[in-house]
């Protein structure tokens, strides 16, 4: 921290805030808040010496407006550069093109397979969702099952113990022989997939509800289903989040993995026949492809997410960042 | 199952239906029979034998440490007992019950749920219509001073406050036996003053039996028929001061000399009851 974005130091050394060039103090400041600012802008006018031309300069943006630019600038910053040792590092012929493509072969890459993508996409998303949706109501419905019922841990807990930690890629093999190729087999891959990580954080979160809740809610007089319903629900749901996302991504990857070992359709597939070609530029493609689906659903569940765990403190994360600040 | 219980449902595998009393049988006594509990190997209480008449106001007083919480939640039905039982109406209990309400040492809030929302929590699981249930809650609300707070979540509420919000949702649903674990240790003075003026207005008009645990002597004598002192290691009861005061009792109560008197005796009681218990320690 240094004087400019301090309004005890602004009023009294005006003439230094004002004059600091414009680059110092976007190169410190961390982030002056708004009240300051102003602090120092009337500081300044009120007086008479201090007045020049050089105050108005300072304020040519708003400081909210001013902070907002420099964080687009900072995000811009790395993509920009890697975008630009890309297009150097292959136009300018250092690496070769079966490793690293150029851009334009990548176009050329996707316009040429721009009949097969509409039907793979088609195919790879719905089996993704369909199986992440399943994995999502399989994974919670059982953590919920197991915590709720003795005989059911005693029953299934110690057959579940043994497959969770077993890796589901190890099983796509198993899976083709005994099923076969097909979309019932992969999306089945999917829902096991996901649903491990879900089982194992839901039933981990409802062993962490508080029993001060639950005994609250018993003594008002609810039945035990109530309290499942209207105290462990809401409690676990902010702490299933990170597996949900989680699990979304590994969707993906199941997705991949199926495809390339045993599907005739679907982005996956595509992929691997364009690997059969050598044709780089064509696998990135759909590896650029599958980070932006993958994106897209995790922007979707945080969205879906924040109006269900509205309560939590986490929609600001700017007292955490205050905090910091402030020491 | 269905034994004409009123609207709400019971869960048969958590309640059994034996220890849950229609409202009439509310007027029921509360005993404690000869309770012994045990805790990660040690004893916590041992012989505990207390009765607590219908309509009646029991303070527990007592060193920290000493089993108070323990205690409660006994009669709650949170804790099983090695020893011994609780009964209410003649009947031993299993579990926690809806006649048993119990508002908590210890931050018990729903987070999730708005203020409003908390406070209807009981009355909506019983089954109470919607009108009604918004009435019940404005009053208890009002009881408490937060009806301006009512749409707030519990996380943009003072400690204080979130406390007041546990009273009026167990206030709410006007239980037979209310069990209240310091419920005032976190208020300020003024509040607290307030809410126990209006607390024993409550009380007077319900017709509810009140086991009140407590540090503040005052407050002890002020609120209850009857305090308990309990002694530590292991808990159990010391001496039993019986507050003869009249009711309704205005907070001026406090000013006369026979609240005083009362006051001073109980310190005497209390502080009796822990160096008896520092002899035994140290023995
Ligand atoms: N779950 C538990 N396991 C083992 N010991 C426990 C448990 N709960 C409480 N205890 C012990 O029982 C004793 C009584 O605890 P309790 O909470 O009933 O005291 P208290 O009288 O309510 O104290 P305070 O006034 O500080 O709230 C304490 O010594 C505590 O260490
Ligand atoms: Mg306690």
């Amino acid at each position: 921290m240094t004087a400019p974005t301090r309004p005890v130091a602004a009023t009294t050394s005006v003439a230094t805030t004002v004059t600091a060039p414009p680059s110092a103090l976007t190169g410190t400041a961390p982030a002056a808040p708004a009240a300051p600012a102003t602090t120092t802008a009337r500081a300044g006018a009120s007086r008479p010496a201090g007045a020049g031309p050089g105050s108005r300069r300072r304020s040519w943006l708003r400081p909210s407006a001013r902070r907002l630019a420099r964080r687009a600038l900072l995000r811009a910053l790395v993509p920009t550069l890697l975008v630009a040792a890309w297009c150097a590092a292959s136009y300018g012929g250092l690496v070769r093109e079966i490793y690293l493509p150029t851009p334009t072969a990548m176009w050329s890459a996707f316009v040429d397979m721009r009949d097969a993508l509409p039907g793979a996409l088609v195919t790879s998303v719905g089996m993704t969702l369909t199986g992440y949706g399943l994995g999502l109501a399989l994974g919670v419905g059982m953590g919920l099952a197991f915590a709720y019922s003795q005989l059911l841990r005693d029953l299934l807990g110690g057959v579940l113990d043994f497959i969770r930690p077993t890796p589901v890629f190890a099983l796509i093999p198993l899976f083709l022989l005994w099923f076969g190729i097909g979309r019932g087999p992969q999306i089945a891959l999917i829902a096991m997939g996901t649903s491990v990580v879900l089982s194992v954080t839901t039933l981990d979160a409802v062993r962490n509800v508080s029993p001060t809740h639950i005994r609250a809610a018993a003594t008002l007089g609810a039945t035990r289903r109530t309290i499942y319903r209207t105290v462990v629900l809401p409690s676990i749901f902010p702490h299933l989040l990170g597996a949900v996302r989680f699990s979304a991504a590994a969707a993906w990857g199941l997705d991949v993995a199926a495809e390339l070992i045993g599907s005739q359709n679907g982005l996956g597939y595509l992929m691997m026949t364009r690997q059969q070609y050598i044709d780089t530029a064509g696998v990135l493609v759909v590896v650029v492809i599958y980070g932006l689906l993958a994106t897209v659903l995790d922007r979707v569940i945080v969205l879906v997410e924040r109006p269900l765990t509205a309560w939590t403190t986490r929609e600001q994360p700017s007292a955490t960042e205050t905090a910091f600040r402030a020491g | 199952m269905n034994r004409s219980r009123g609207p709400r449902d019971m869960d048969p595998e958590d309640m059994d239906p034996e220890d849950i009393d229609s409202p009439e049988a509310g007027a029921g006594c509360l005993e404690l029979c000869s309770l012994h509990v045990r805790l990660g190997g040690r004893a916590i209480l041992a012989g505990i034998d207390l009765v607590v008449a219908p309509h009646e106001f029991v303070a527990l007083v007592g060193p920290s440490g000493c089993g108070k919480t323990t205690l409660l939640g006994t009669v709650a039905g949170f804790v099983r007992p090695e020893h011994g039982e609780v009964r209410y109406g003649g009947r031993a209990v299993v579990g926690a019950g809806p006649e048993r309400a119990m508002v908590f040492q210890d931050d018990a809030v729903f987070p999730w749920m708005r203020v409003r929302t908390n406070v209807a929590y009981g009355l909506k699981v019983r089954g109470v219509p919607r009108h009604e249930r918004a009435r019940l809650v404005d009053e208890a609300l009002d009881l408490v001073g937060l009806r301006s707070s009512a749409g707030l979540w519990p996380r943009q509420l003072s400690g204080g406050m979130r406390k007041r919000v546990d009273i009026a949702r167990a206030l709410a649903v006007d239980p037979p036996v209310l069990l209240m674990d310091e419920p005032y240790g976190a208020l300020d003075m003024m509040t607290k003053q307030r809410l126990q003026t209006e607390f024993e207005e409550i009380f007077e008009r319900s017709r509810m039996t009140v086991l009140f645990v407590t540090h503040d002597l005052e407050e002890a004598v002020y609120l209850s028929d009857r305090v308990v002192v309990l002694a530590p290691r292991p808990g159990r009861v010391a001496e039993t001061l019986e507050i003869p005061l009249p009711r309704p009792r205005p907070a001026e109560v406090k000013l006369t000399p026979e609240f005083q008197d009362l006051r001073r005796r109980l310190g005497r009681l209390v502080e009796a009851a822990e160096a008896a218990a520092d002899v035994r320690g140290a023995a």
